[in-house]
C-alpha cells in the first residue's frame, strides 16, 4: 500500500484532480483546504451532510420540551393568571420557539463534533500547515501498482509538488 | 526541467509535504496577536481599571441593599435596566452580520463579521450581568429558573420577564457557539504557526482541525444552519425584550410597534458600535487591507436605513398618542418632549434621527474621522432612547400624586460606566488571543479571486 501527497496552487485543479481519481476508483483520499469551497466538497462526497438531521431532532426535541414543560407546570399548580387557562397555549409559542433554537443549535454544533471528528488529538501524518496557508492537499492511498497512475493524474491537474510515502 | 516522478525518488519517500511558506494573509492578520501596542494597552489598564471600579461599587450595593443606587417610587427600572437593555442591543449587529448576511451571500461581511461576533458575544454577556444588578439579592437569581423545588412552585410562564429569561440565555448559548465555530479554522492556523506554551493552548482549542473535504462539509453544513435558526432568534430576542415593556398598561409602553421599533434600533445602535470599535482597530493594527472604505461604506447604510426606521417609529409613536385620544398617553408624550426629560429625548431625536442623515452624502460614508464620531453619538443616542422609553413613562404614570422626579445616582453611572470598560477588557484580550479578522473566509475569497486571473 503506497500513498500519494499531493500539492495544488488552485481549488479548480484541486476539484478536477479529486473528480479524476473518484472516477478511476481511488476512493480513498482525503483533501484538505485552507477555506471552504463548495465545488470541492461536490467533487469529493456529494451526499449531503448529517448534520442537518440533528438540526432537526434538536429542533423537534426543543419545540416539544418547550410545550411540554410549559403544560406540565403549569398544570402542575394551576394558578389563574389574567383570566388565561391554566395552560394557555398563546404565551407558550415564545418559549416552545427558544428552546426549538437552543436545542436546535446545540445539537447541530454536537453534529458538528461528531461528524467533523472535532476533539483535541493528533493531526494526520500528511497534514502539513502549508494547508492553512493558501495551499490545497490531496493525499490518496493506493495499491503500490497503481502508483504511477495516480501520479500522472496529480502531476496532469497541475500538481505542484507530489510525494510517495510508503 | 519537469520534477522527477515521485515513484522513482526514494528520498520522496519520507519526506513530509512542508516547506516554509505561509499566505501573506495569515501573516498579516495574525499580527495583531503579536508584538507590543501601546494604545493596546493603555485602553486594557483604563478598562480594568474601570472594571475594579465598577466591582468595588458593586461589592458596597450588595452588602448594603439596592438603597445605594438612588432607587426609590416611582422608579424602580433605572440605569440598570436601560444599559442592559442597550448592552442587548449591541449583541445584534454580530449576529445580523454573521448569520444574515450570511444567507444573502454578502461576501463583504467576510472581514467584518469576526469582530462583529466577538462584540456579540462581549455585549450580551454585559447585558446578562444587568438584571443580576438588578434585582439586587445576587444569590436569587436562579428564581427565574423553572426548577423542581420544596414548595411546588413553578416560574409564571405567561411573564414577558420570563420569555426574556429565554430569550436572552439562548442568543447567549447560540451567539457563543457561532462564534466558536467560525474561530476553529483560525485556531488551527494560529495553531500551525506558534511556539511553545501558546502551540499548545491553540492545539487544544483547534479541537484536531485540518480543513478535511470531512471536516468542511460538517462546518459548512453547521454554519448554514446555525445561521437559519439565528436569524429569526435575532429578531426574536429584542421583540421579546420589547415585550417587557408592551405587555404592560404603562402610558408609552403599551404599543404595537415596540417590536419592529427595538429591533430596528438594535441593528442600528448594533452597527455604530462595530465602527466605533473596528476604526481604531484597523488604524492600530495597520488592517487598512481588509477592512476597506468599502466595509464602512456598507455598513454606513445599514445605520441610515434603520435610522430612518427609528424615525419612523418615534413618529408613530406620536401619531398614535394623539391619535388614540387617550390623554393618558397623549401626556406622556407631551412631557418626555417639553417635560423635565426633554434634554434626553432631544438627544435621542438629534443623535438618531438627524445626524445620520449626512449619509446621504457619499464622501462621509468613506470619511472615517466622521464615522467614527456619528457613531459615538449614535451610541449616545441609543441610550437616552432607552433612558427616555424607561424613565420618563415610569415616572409619569397615571396618577400625578404618584408622579417623582428620577436622577441617575453615582453608583448606577459607576457601574454603567463599568459596564463599558468591562465590554472592552473582553475585547482588548480577544484581540491579542485570537484572529479579529476572519481569515479562512478572507481567504476563500482571495483564492477566488487568484483564480479567476
Amino acid at each position: 500500500m503506497a500513498t500519494l501527497v499531493s500539492v495544488y496552487e488552485l481549488v479548480s485543479d484541486t476539484s478536477n484532480v479529486v473528480r479524476s481519481l473518484k472516477a478511476r476508483g481511488f476512493d480513498d483520499l482525503t483533501t484538505y483546504s485552507p477555506a471552504p469551497f463548495p465545488e470541492l466538497e461536490e467533487a469529493e462526497d456529494p451526499t449531503p451532510s448529517k448534520v442537518r438531521v440533528l438540526t432537526l431532532i434538536g429542533g423537534l426535541v426543543g419545540v416539544v420540551t418547550g410545550f411540554g414543560i410549559q403544560i406540565w407546570m403549569s398544570m402542575d399548580w394551576p394558578i389563574k393568571i389574567a383570566g388565561k387557562n391554566f395552560a394557555a397555549i398563546p404565551p407558550m409559542w415564545i418559549i416552545g420557539f427558544e428552546l426549538t433554537i437552543l436545542f436546535g443549535g446545540i445539537l447541530t454544533v454536537i453534529g458538528l463534533i461528531a461528524f467533523g471528528g472535532l476533539y483535541p488529538r493528533k493531526l494526520d501524518e500528511h497534514y502539513s500547515p502549508r494547508f492553512s496557508g493558501d495551499e490545497f492537499g490531496v493525499v490518496v492511498n493506493c495499491s503500490d501498482r497503481d502508483v504511477a497512475e495516480v501520479e500522472a493524474l496529480m502531476r496532469g491537474n497541475n500538481a505542484k509538488e507530489v510525494k510517495l510515502h510508503g | 526541467m519537469a520534477p522527477p516522478p515521485a515513484s522513482a525518488v526514494p528520498d520522496a519517500m519520507n519526506s513530509p509535504v512542508s516547506r516554509p511558506r505561509d499566505s501573506q494573509t495569515n501573516i498579516d492578520i495574525m499580527a495583531v496577536t503579536k508584538g507590543f501596542h501601546w494604545p493596546w494597552l493603555i485602553a486594557l489598564l483604563i478598562a480594568v481599571s474601570g472594571v475594579i471600579a465598577a466591582a468595588s461599587v458593586l461589592a458596597w450595593q450588595t452588602y448594603e441593599g439596592l438603597g445605594v443606587a438612588g432607587y426609590q417610587a416611582p422608579v424602580f427600572w433605572g440605569v440598570y435596566i436601560i444599559t442592559f437593555v442597550f448592552w442587548i442591543g449591541i449583541g445584534h449587529a454580530g449576529t445580523l452580520i454573521s448569520a444574515i448576511l450570511y444567507l444573502f451571500r454578502a461576501k463583504w461581511r467576510n472581514a467584518i463579521n469576526r469582530g462583529a461576533e466577538a462584540m456579540t458575544v462581549f455585549a450580551v454577556l454585559t447585558a446578562a450581568l444587568f438584571p443580576l444588578i438588578h434585582i439586587g439579592r445576587l444569590w436569587k437569581f436562579y428564581f427565574l429558573l423553572p426548577y423542581p423545588n420544596q414548595r411546588y412552585l413553578w416560574v409564571n410562564f405567561k411573564s414577558p420577564l420570563l420569555w426574556d429569561v429565554f430569550a436572552v440565555n439562548t442568543y447567549l448559548t447560540i451567539s457563543v457557539l457561532f462564534f466558536l465555530v467560525g474561530l476553529v479554522p483560525d485556531i488551527a492556523v494560529a495553531r500551525d504557526r506558534a511556539v511553545g506554551w501558546k502551540k499548545a493552548v491553540y492545539t487544544i482549542l483547534a479541537l484536531g482541525w485540518q480543513g478535511t473535504g470531512k471536516q468542511w462539509k460538517a462546518h459548512n453544513r453547521t454554519v448554514l444552519h446555525l445561521s437559519g435558526i439565528a436569524t429569526p432568534l435575532v429578531l426574536s430576542v429584542h421583540s421579546i425584550v420589547s415585550w417587557d415593556f408592551a405587555m404592560s398598561i404603562v402610558p408609552g409602553w403599551h404599543a404595537t410597534i415596540f417590536a419592529p421599533y427595538f429591533v430596528a434600533g438594535a441593528i442600528f445602535g448594533g452597527f455604530a458600535m462595530v465602527i466605533v470599535v473596528m476604526i481604531p482597530v484597523r488604524r492600530i493594527f495597520r488592517l487598512e487591507k481588509y477592512i476597506t472604505d468599502y466595509h464602512f461604506e456598507n455598513m454606513s447604510r445599514f445605520i441610515l436605513f434603520t435610522s430612518l426606521i427609528c424615525g419612523y417609529a418615534y413618529g408613530a409613536e406620536y401619531f398614535i398618542a394623539w391619535y388614540s385620544g387617550v390623554e393618558f398617553e397623549q401626556t406622556s408624550f407631551w412631557l418626555r418632549a417639553f417635560g423635565p426629560y426633554w434634554f434626553s429625548t432631544w438627544c435621542m431625536i438629534v443623535f438618531n434621527v438627524f445626524m445620520p442623515q449626512l449619509l446621504w452624502i457619499k464622501s462621509l460614508r468613506t470619511n472615517l474621522p466622521f464615522l467614527f464620531v456619528l457613531c459615538f453619538f449614535i451610541n449616545l443616542g441609543m441610550w437616552f432612547e432607552r433612558y427616555v422609553i424607561i424613565i420618563t413613562s415610569l415616572s409619569r404614570e397615571y396618577i400625578p400624586a404618584a408622579w417623582g422626579l428620577y436622577i441617575p445616582s453615582a453608583v448606577e453611572l459607576t457601574v454603567l460606566t463599568g459596564s463599558f470598560c468591562w465590554f472592552s477588557m473582553f475585547f482588548l484580550l480577544f484581540l491579542k488571543m485570537f484572529p479579529i479578522i476572519a481569515i479562512s473566509e478572507v481567504k476563500e475569497l482571495e483564492i477566488h479571486a487568484k483564480e479567476a486571473h
